[in-house]
């Protein structure tokens, strides 16, 4: 095997290297030129994967709201946060179009925007169902109206005619991060509206379901509460009827003397008074927690109404030894009541009262004007045994007499506050209560001041 | 222990009190706040001082933040280092960017020459936004280098960021101790017994050979070996850049200035680069983030590479591992550029998740995305653009 002889370097030929040079710096740029546009492809194809992706996003975010224990209320801060997350953009805001097919939208919550556009009202003539600005939208109805809801030149709007809501997100400027809105972002903001709107109307309706299971609750519990207070109420004056009738029959045993007849026979009376006094009174509970009472109403001057009604109570209180008398009135003025339903809260009231006051003690009925446009206070005030304010509530429960050293010596039915409070109602007015143990109570009526009038003005009936 | 806490919301209040009541009752000293652009920095301030008392708030406005319980770029996080009574508490010193960066600058390294001891570890704060239309930014470069005039020699290990309200370079402010306020930058100078280690994650390669600047006013580059500089990018990129997509060349393409040996082989940590911050077809020129390429510097077309943006990204964390598992270390704070985020980058995965994955979990950790990133580079601190600026703050071993 021969071995050649090593050849001494060459001279390159000359401008060789200078070519050879150029070669490489042409073919470093190309490919170079070459990476540079495949990484950008590849750069632009994973940020529009990112973008598919929000659709999907967005909505799995916000249905994880209605799994949360926000409030209806609460879920619009949260959903605008997802949006803005979601679609990269600058700002959000929900609107609601009130009243409905107004045109007029009001701005109930905003994301980037800043407080003071909360609140806000704008009008959007012929609000679309879909909407968004590019740099090449002119500027003209709607996106003269709609970029200036959030004072950025690009938005992107959806309209749920049928609710009244509205979503719309915006961003200041267009590039690859706030990307041009463009014909395909209709998905994106009718998904996230339309999202919104069923974790709403979803939650409004969980709200309203708990509401009415709530109520339907109190009401079956306050039916067994009510039930079981009006069969103890029946019985008893029932229990003397029949007591006393069966001592009065013939084939008793028992040697009745003519006077102890007398005496069963008042007792009966009695009991079959209260008993129909008990049964008219649950009647008229009844009726009025079943539609409410049916007034017809006059106008009376204030001074009469308190004077009958005090009048009326004095034969009680003379008999328990308590004083009851008419306080300062509103001098001429006339109160639009029905006479027979208002009688029958005042006479309540002052029965009340007097049956809670002990001897030697004082009730008192009177009237002020509020300030103007606030309507007239009527009081009545006792000095009575009183109540803590925490058994106030109870009291205006019905058959809810509060234990009392008073209470089996003054026997009501326990409906008078409730009925009396069912009827100021009725009459557009509010009735409170304010009470201290061992200083008497204060029962406040207020009407309210469309049932006032100066005498003079008023018609005469 | 330095408290981190984290929380995002639509409502600044909100946002405040979470974030407040998770620092777990610490009453702290001074609080670092990096707040997202869609919060107003008055109310979350106000909710703070609410939760807190009048506790001194700097820090300010972040295009995203990221934190062991959460991260993001939405506009809606806020994340917080609290500084609590046993905690090396930095000394806070602000100084107006106005009238000018570089003067600017120099106020704020006097004053940090009066305070710092040597090799203090001082933080630099600034909001990168000088001006909105036409945009303008604060260049970090003026603002380093009047800091280094007004250090005169003053060794300090200098690292920061700069502040943005979000991805898209609309505002910037920061919270200076006292309120929210513009074009100011603040320092925050660590006691002697803090020493810094950091990393600098890069992710660009590239593209071109060397090419010269021979036309340039200071941030604005006209010409590349005799040719107008844009129409060399777009010859490169194959694209026509308009007005509309200039904004989109930071995006793509960056100048890189290599340091050192020009033939060395590729060292991503031999590389200044400098953003695009916009196109000028006009002129024919390109606009770069900061101004301080010279006439006749050599350099080259950068890509950004999102693989090697992740992989920088994890052998960063992995070189800073002795450091961040030191039960002496403090805080980690990571200064990521906005542009790494992948809804920009399009990064198939976020960067900053892949930071930290490799961060312990007990160790107090607070990054937000920012307009620039000034790290200790080739022996000083200066700016640096598309990077992840990895730092830890460790006692000083006794």
């Amino acid at each position: 095997m021969s071995v050649s002889p090593r050849l001494p370097p060459q001279p390159l030929p000359e401008g060789q290297l200078e070519r050879e040079l150029a070669y490489y710096r042409r073919e470093c740029n190309a490919l170079g030129a070459r990476l540079l546009r495949l990484q950008e492809e590849q750069s632009v194809a994973f940020r529009e994967a990112r973008r598919s992706r929000t659709v999907a996003k967005l909505i799995r975010e916000a249905y994880r709201l209605a799994d949360q224990g926000a409030s209806p209320e609460d879920l619009a801060e949260p959903m605008l946060g997802i949006v803005v997350d979601s679609a990269m953009c600058d700002r959000a805001a929900l609107l609601r179009e009130e009243p409905r097919g107004s045109e007029r939208f009001h701005l109930t919550h905003a994301l980037g925007l800043g407080g003071d556009a909360l609140g806000r009202d704008f009008t959007v003539p012929s609000p679309p169902p879909f909407f968004f600005t590019t740099s090449r939208t002119r500027i003209e109805p709607p996106a003269y109206e709609l970029t200036g809801i959030l004072r950025l030149p690009y938005i992107l709007w959806a309209y749920d005619e049928a609710t009244g809501i509205a979503l719309i997100l915006g961003n200041q400027s267009e590039s690859n991060v706030s990307r041009p809105f463009e014909e395909g972002d209709q998905e994106l903001v009718e998904g996230a509206l339309s999202v919104y709107i069923d974790v709403l109307l979803r939650k409004q309706a969980e709200v309203e379901l708990r509401l009415a299971k709530g109520m339907a609750e109190e009401a079956s519990s306050a039916r067994s509460r009510f039930l079981a207070t009006l069969t103890h109420e029946l019985r008893t004056p029932l229990n003397g009827i029949i007591g006393f009738s069966e001592m009065m029959t013939a084939d008793s045993g028992y040697a009745l003397s003519n006077r102890e007849r007398e005496d069963y026979n008042g007792h009966i009376l009695s009991s079959a008074r209260h008993l129909l006094a008990l049964i008219n009174e649950i009647l008229d509970y009844s009726s009025l927690a079943r539609r409410g009472a049916t007034l017809t109403p006059y106008w009376f001057p204030i001074a009469s109404l308190v004077a009958e009604s005090v009048g009326a109570a004095q034969g009680s209180a003379t008999e328990r030894e308590v004083s009851v008398s008419a306080g300062e009135l509103p001098a001429n003025l006339s109160i639009r009541v029905d006479r027979t339903r208002f009688r029958q809260v005042l006479d309540n009231l002052l029965s009340n009262a007097i049956r809670f006051t002990p001897p030697g003690g004082r009730v008192q009925l009177s009237a002020r004007l509020l300030a103007p446009g606030q309507g007239l206070q009527i009081e009545v005030r006792d000095t009575g045994i009183g109540m803590r304010p925490e058994d106030v509530p109870r009291a205006l429960e019905p058959f809810q007499q509060l234990d009392s050293p008073l209470n089996r010596a003054s026997a009501g039915t326990g409906l008078g506050l409730p009925i009396a409070k069912g009827l100021v109602e009725a009459h557009g007015g509010t009735l409170d209560i304010r009470s201290a143990l061992g200083e008497g109570t204060s029962v406040l009526v207020t009407l309210p001041s469309d049932c006032l009038r100066q005498e003079d003005a008023a018609p005469q009936e | 222990m330095i408290r981190v806490a984290y929380h995002r919301h639509g409502d600044a209040a909100v946002t405040a009190q979470r974030c407040a009541a998770a620092l777990d009752g610490v009453s702290p000293r001074l609080v670092l706040a990096f707040c997202g652009g869609k919060l107003p920095g008055e109310a979350v301030l106000e909710a703070l001082r609410l939760a807190l008392g009048p506790v001194p708030v700097v820090g300010g406005a972040a295009a995203g933040v990221i934190a062991h319980a959460g991260s993001g770029y939405s506009g809606l996080e806020l994340a917080l280092a609290a500084f609590g009574p046993d905690d090396p508490l930095p000394t806070v010193l602000v100084e107006d960017l106005d009238p000018d960066e570089r003067s600017g600058g120099r106020a704020l390294g006097a004053r940090i020459r009066a305070v710092a001891a040597p090799d203090a570890v001082v933080l630099l704060l600034f909001d990168s936004v000088a001006q909105r239309v036409p945009l303008r930014l604060h260049p970090a470069s003026m603002v380093v280098e009047g800091l280094e005039e007004g250090l005169e020699g003053h060794p300090v290990r200098l690292v920061g960021g700069g502040l943005l309200t979000d991805m898209n370079l609309s505002d910037g402010w920061v919270f200076d101790g006292e309120g929210v306020r513009r074009h100011a930058a603040i320092a925050l100078v660590f006691p002697p017994e803090v020493v810094l280690d950091t990393a600098i994650l890069h992710g660009c390669r590239p593209v071109s050979t060397f090419m010269e600047i021979t036309r340039i006013d200071g941030a604005e580059v006209y010409e590349l070996d005799g040719q107008p500089a844009l129409g060399v990018i777009e010859r490169m990129l194959g694209l026509s850049l308009g007005e509309a997509r200039g904004q989109e060349l930071s995006l793509i393409a960056t100048l890189g200035q290599k340091q050192g040996d020009p033939f060395a082989p590729y060292d991503e940590n031999s590389y200044v680069n400098r953003l695009i911050l916009q196109a000028n077809p006009e002129t024919g020129s390109v606009t770069l983030f900061e101004p301080d390429f010279a006439l006749g510097a050599q350099v080259q077309i950068m890509a950004r590479d999102n693989s090697l943006m992740l992989d920088s990204a994890r052998n960063g964390v992995a070189s800073l591992q002795g450091s961040l598992q030191d039960p002496d270390s403090l805080l980690g704070l990571y200064i990521d550029c906005a542009g790494r985020g992948s809804a920009r980058s399009g990064a198939p995965v976020e960067e900053a998740a892949v930071v930290l994955a490799g961060v312990p979990p007990g160790l107090p950790f607070l990054g937000f995305y920012s307009g620039v990133e000034v790290a200790p580079f080739e022996g000083y601190s200066r700016p640096l653009d598309w990077t992840g600026v990895l730092a830890v703050l460790r006692r000083r071993p006794a």
